[in-house]
């Protein structure tokens, strides 16, 4: 098959410089995705109107969107670079396949960018489970099936950045956590050994950037790849908040 | 005295596992990683996590038999004491993870579940639904984590590892790293340098593996004088769906959970695949394994499937090895411990596998050769010294190699569900070697070391980079690595022929030829991801030549490494006489072939390619003995050898040979 | 995301600051809207035009000279704090409605939205109708005219029917405070943690749809009554009749 793709990259050279769109042509393949295609732009980086250009910088690992490096915003919805299909970007309509960096964090190179504010986050939150160390002391607490299978789905998020991406609320003017952080903070006060650090985690959750600052757009379920169900999180935060300050200014 | 420092290059299971232990005893860790560690390799491992368990054990299982599943998956390469101390610390480890919280399936009264796998005839894999691997970097990198906030460990994401700094003595102080956005290289010092680097699927193009599996950090350490071990024996994973870009792996736990590999019975059968009844789809595993049916080891299953579209031409597509794995049959229930790997079907395929038999292709999945490591047996266990400075030890002072990136522990073929055993046994075993390590280095650590040490290995570095980014010519990274990947897949994967190894050999050199003219687009110097490929197409391509040159050298047929010149004549007469005849003579060439090539085989790196030796396998424990998995029609091997090797009994022949030692 | 620093002060009374405009949204304000729109639409009541709709603005009035301090405590201040506070909010809010066309984004920026209307146009409702507003020109709302004659719907109706526009502008405003309001009860609900699972938010979500509707069927309708209200054959005895003198009650 000779077809060919437009597609469409916002490149950025560096943090400090502008961003300029680019327009490639690449041979269409059967079951291709936009890793692939960012694969086949690094093996020939020649423009549509045939100037040579750089391989795009792009972050990508596990290509099965378990890993979540290659979050990126395409055809203006944030998603992985590997499970965005090239059919089904055709098949929702647009002829144009175009690709942007995320929005919400500083731009290092092209489609790079560093997400390291989440792992900030996590460590605000004590998103662990603090235990006395690591020689053997036998099994661990006893969780039930029911537990398991809340926590399961929490636990799968990947820190890649679409929740906060499509938050409203996550942005220059705001200091909120965001939703991924706040989904990791209710795990970890769900568990039976990752309680004994509950109070810590909800004093972030109730601080300035902290649960208040969700705006319930619930954008963040819609776009989760993992389908994490980030808003039971967020109210679940919201009542435990709401009860730890309550025993706060009851002095417990 | 300055401060000692431990340089952990790789963030996957194996190396946060040693960090956070590292970091527990109050050693001061640099963690370097191409990627936020989070996002390491590690996350796709689907199936689970091997150990005996309580149940098993009441069930006959112990740490012995897991010991024997091994290595007898294995074909007997491995050494047996590191595997040994492997299985004794399964539970260990399940306990530990379990206390950090990895969410593992529970049963209805809240203990782990537990699913089969290959090789095994027991339950022994804990599981986190078919997203175990995930579930258990996420346990060890929140750990990790929590040292970092107390300032014991210093990550460096986005670095990647140039080189060991070796000083004139042969020492490894440290490691030439560079940052992958400002390509800023500098140097670390420590007092030891750890490589959890994981595996090299890029060589093959496309795999299993991510796409940060270049093997690179390997090739640079082999470049820097450390032996590597076992290269040809390759892992190709029987289960896979293809892709563009990557192979995506359909995990063994499918199986596990009772899903059922077949074939129509009439060749490209072009109906749709539910409404073939059973009596004409041809369920290949099922009846040739009675036993282990479904759950043969990868090797077995991978040559059967090989067979079965190659040989008798019942491919569900024509020109490929692809069957169907059909998992329709099983219950919502079922269903949903799958999720994690049904949603990649579903996702990539567009097709929903619960209702639809998914097809399979055979992929490149693990590499159970790696760098060269030592390790100290313990006379009284049979196991290892624990702490020994010997452990996990390459032959270059100071370098240690864990994970993946070591030759330990799988022999010939890996088992499903033992590689997160592996790497996170690794890691945390390794940790009192380290301590005792440093504590043996004499006083003035690494950062005492004089700065031109440090300056100079930069400076090579930074020359070498300087040449290849302005290196002129017509040779294409990208294209080369495709065709390096074609020719690797078509010869050293299942079917290895001795003709067509020689011809890789020689298309390797001739690559390696092509790759001094290659150009490179991008000649920045900020991210600059088209050099650091480039870089990694030069150490892939040092790598296939000792992959390709082991499986070249090595004669034989054992585990993954299947050579049909090589491969003893299964006895088939119908003349019970005559068959048992040739089932001597079979198992005398089986011994025979055992002096010759029950060998590990060692590269050593020369500017001229791989010099390779082979030394010998530690069999203390079990015997080898001839691997048929229960095939129809291999009982009488089995039976002729039990009565060649004195005191063996039952078809597992070697468990009595030696009692079970970790019963105390 | 945003680097400024936060003080423990702030750190420590932002969760309760929060909190207070989230009940204030609720418990003063929500409910007077409530009274003021179920208050208003007795105007539509059957009888004499505008008798009932006097009676009830009578009761309030009955407070005498507790009404301002009560109308400043009980409505303005918890009034003024949600709207500052929420103009806070909208300012660290970056809507993005428009590239990801869900429900609830969609309904997120119309609660921005709407109440900026409602605050526009609570202003210039207390402009045109209470007395705050008299000495600029408005301050409409008359309930007694100054030989004592009921005069509240007539004053009022007289107001709404000022100009064209006037109604336009009422109508866009009690769907704007109502819609603020019924959604604001539904967010509420989250963030104070009583609805959790998906399908409890939706069953609220049905119940807070359905207020909104009936609030905007009462507002829209109280607006209705006045928009239609004869002013001119409104027959002052039979409206005084009905109603009561303040004076009269002591």
């Amino acid at each position: 098959m000779s077809r060919t793709l437009e597609v469409k990259v916002l490149r950025q050279a560096d943090p400090h410089s502008g961003s300029h769109w680019e327009t490639f042509d690449v041979a269409y393949e059967a079951g291709m995705n936009v890793t692939t295609v960012m694969q086949r732009i690094a093996a020939n980086p020649v423009t549509a109107d045939h100037r040579d250009t750089t391989p795009v910088a792009y972050d990508a690992c596990c290509l099965e969107e378990v890993c979540g490096a290659c979050t990126m915003v395409i055809n203006d919805r944030v998603r992985q670079a590997c499970s965005a299909l090239v059919d089904t970007l055709l098949a929702d309509g647009a002829g144009v396949i175009e690709v942007r960096p995320m929005t919400k964090f500083p731009v290092i190179r092209d489609l790079v960018v560093d997400r390291s504010p989440m792992f900030q986050s996590l460590k605000r939150v004590k998103a662990w489970v603090r235990v006395d160390g690591y020689y053997d002391l036998g099994s661990g607490p006893r969780v039930t099936r029911q537990e398991q299978e809340e926590a399961y789905p929490l636990s799968r998020c990947m820190s890649c950045g679409c929740c906060v991406e499509a938050c409203p609320q996550f942005n220059d003017h705001s200091a909120f956590i965001g939703p991924a952080t706040i989904s990791q903070a209710v795990l970890f006060n769900s568990h039976p050994t990752g309680k004994v650090d509950r109070d810590d985690r909800l004093a972030v959750l109730s601080g300035v950037g902290g649960i208040v600052d969700c705006g319930n757009s619930q954008n963040c379920v819609k776009v989760c790849p993992k389908d994490i169900p980030l808003t039971d999180s967020i109210a679940k935060a919201g009542r435990d908040t709401t009860t730890y300050k309550i025993r706060q200014w009851f002095g417990r | 005295m300055a401060k000692q420092h431990v340089v952990v290059i790789g963030g996957g299971l194996a190396g946060l596992a040693v960090t956070m232990r590292l970091a527990e005893a109050g050693i001061h860790v640099y963690l370097v990683s191409m990627v936020p560690v989070k996002r390491s390799h590690s996350v796709c491992a689907q199936g689970g996590i091997n150990s005996v368990n309580e149940l098993t054990r009441q069930q006959g299982d112990n740490e012995w038999l897991h010991l024997d599943d091994t290595v007898y998956g294995g074909d007997f390469l491995q050494h047996q004491p590191p595997v040994k101390e492997m299985c004794d610390w399964g539970p260990r480890v399940i306990h530990l993870l379990d206390r950090l919280g990895v969410p593992f399936n529970r049963t209805p009264e809240g203990f782990l579940d537990q699913r089969r796998f290959g090789g095994t005839m027991f339950k022994r894999t804990a599981f986190a639904g078919a997203t175990t691997g995930q579930q258990l970097i996420y346990a060890l990198d929140e750990q990790v984590r929590r040292w970092e906030a107390d300032g014991l460990v210093e990550k460096f994401e986005y670095w990647e590892f140039l080189g060991p700094i070796v000083d004139e003595s042969g020492h490894c102080r440290g490691a030439v790293v560079q940052d992958m956005f400002s390509m800023k290289i500098r140097s670390l010092a420590g007092d030891a340098l750890v490589l959890a680097t994981g595996g090299c699927g890029l060589i093959y193009g496309r795999s299993t593996m991510s796409m940060i599996c270049t093997g690179g950090a390997a090739g640079r350490a082999f470049k820097s004088g450390v032996h590597y071990a076992n290269g040809e024996f390759i892992q190709v994973h029987p289960t896979a769906i293809p892709g563009t870009d990557k192979l995506r792996l359909m995990s063994e736990s499918a199986r596990g959970e009772g899903g059922r590999v077949w074939v129509p019975a009439k060749p490209q059968d072009t109906r749709d695949p539910l409404s073939i009844p059973s009596d004409e789809r041809y369920y290949f595993l099922e009846e040739r394994y009675p036993k282990y049916g479904n759950l043969v080891p990868r090797d077995i299953a991978t040559r059967e499937i090989f067979d079965v579209c190659v040989n008798q031409g019942l491919s569900v597509e024509r020109g490929a090895l692809c069957v169907y794995l059909d998992v329709t049959e099983l219950s919502p229930e079922t269903h949903k411990k799958l999720e994690g790997i049904l949603e990649i079907y579903e996702k990539f395929q567009g097709v929903d596998p619960r209702q639809v038999p998914m097809k399979i292709f055979p992929a490149v999945h693990y590499s159970m050769g790696g760098l060269w490591v030592d390790y100290e047996r313990d006379g009284n266990t049979g196991g290892l010294v624990e702490g020994s400075v010997r452990n996990h030890h390459s032959n270059v002072p100071g370098i240690f190699v864990i994970g993946e990136a070591d030759y330990q522990y799988h022999g010939g073929n890996r088992l499903g569900a033992n590689s997160l055993l592996s790497c996170i046994f690794t890691g945390l075993f390794v940790a009192p070697t380290l301590e005792n390590w440093l504590k043996s280095l004499p006083k003035g650590g690494a950062e005492d070391q004089p700065v031109s040490l440090f300056d100079g290995a930069v400076a090579v570095h930074q020359s070498d980079m300087d040449v290849l980014i302005r290196n002129q010519g017509d040779e294409n990274p990208y294209k080369l690595h495709e065709e390096l990947g074609e020719l690797m897949t078509r010869c050293v994967t299942v079917v290895r022929i001795n003709k067509e190894l020689q011809d890789c050999v020689d298309k390797i050199g001739e690559f390696q030829e092509r790759y001094g003219r290659i150009s490179i687009a991008d000649k920045g110097e900020w991210t600059n991801q088209n050099f650091s490929f480039t870089r990694a197409l030069g150490d892939m391509l040092t790598m296939a030549r000792v992959i390709a040159k082991g499986a070249l050298q090595r004669d034989e047929c054992r585990g993954a490494h299947f050579k049909p010149e090589f491969l003893i004549p299964a006895p088939e007469s119908d003349e019970p006489a005559e068959l048992r005849r040739q089932a001597q003579t079979w198992c005398d060439a089986f011994k025979v072939k055992n002096e010759k090539w029950l060998k590990s085989t060692i590269a050593k790196y020369t500017p001229s390619g791989p010099e390779l030796s082979y030394a010998d396998v530690d069999t203390s424990l079990i015997p080898p003995r001839p691997r048929t998995y229960g095939l129809k029609g291999a009982e009488i091997i089995e039976e002729t050898w039990r009565n060649m090797t004195a005191g063996g009994t039952g078809d597992r022949g070697g468990d009595a040979v030696v009692a079970p030692a970790s019963a105390s | 995301m945003a680097d400024q620093p936060v003080s423990p002060t702030q750190d420590k009374y932002y969760f309760l600051v929060r909190r207070l405009h989230s009940l204030t949204g609720l418990v003063p304000v929500g409910i007077f809207l409530c009274v003021h729109l179920a208050t208003n639409a007795t105007v539509m009541a059957p009888g004499e035009p505008g008798a009932m709709f006097q009676e009830s603005i009578e009761r309030i009035h009955a407070l005498g000279p507790l009404l301002v301090p009560v109308e400043i405590v009980g409505i303005f201040i918890p009034l003024l704090f949600h709207t500052l506070l929420g103009f806070q909010i909208i300012f660290t809010s970056r809507s993005n409605a428009q590239q990801y066309r869900y429900g609830g984004n969609v309904r997120y920026m119309l609660q921005r939205t709407s109440g900026m209307i409602a605050f526009v146009f609570i202003l210039y409702h207390l402009w045109q109708m209470h007395w705050f507003g008299a000495g600029l020109g408005g301050g409409a709302f008359e309930l007694h005219d100054e030989a004592g004659v009921a005069t509240g719907a007539a004053t009022t109706a007289a107001a709404i029917q000022s100009a064209w526009w006037v109604v336009w502008a009422y109508r866009l405003g009690i769907v704007a405070t109502v819609f603020h309001l019924a959604n604001g009860i539904w967010t509420s609900l989250i963030t104070w943690g009583i609805t959790i699972r998906p399908n409890t938010q939706r069953v609220s979500g049905y119940a807070c749809t359905a207020l909104g509707v009936v609030l905007c069927a009462v507002g829209l309708g109280a607006l209705r009554g006045f928009a239609t209200f004869d002013v001119t054959s409104a027959d002052p005895e039979a409206v005084m009749s009905s109603g009561t003198r303040p004076a009269e009650r002591g």
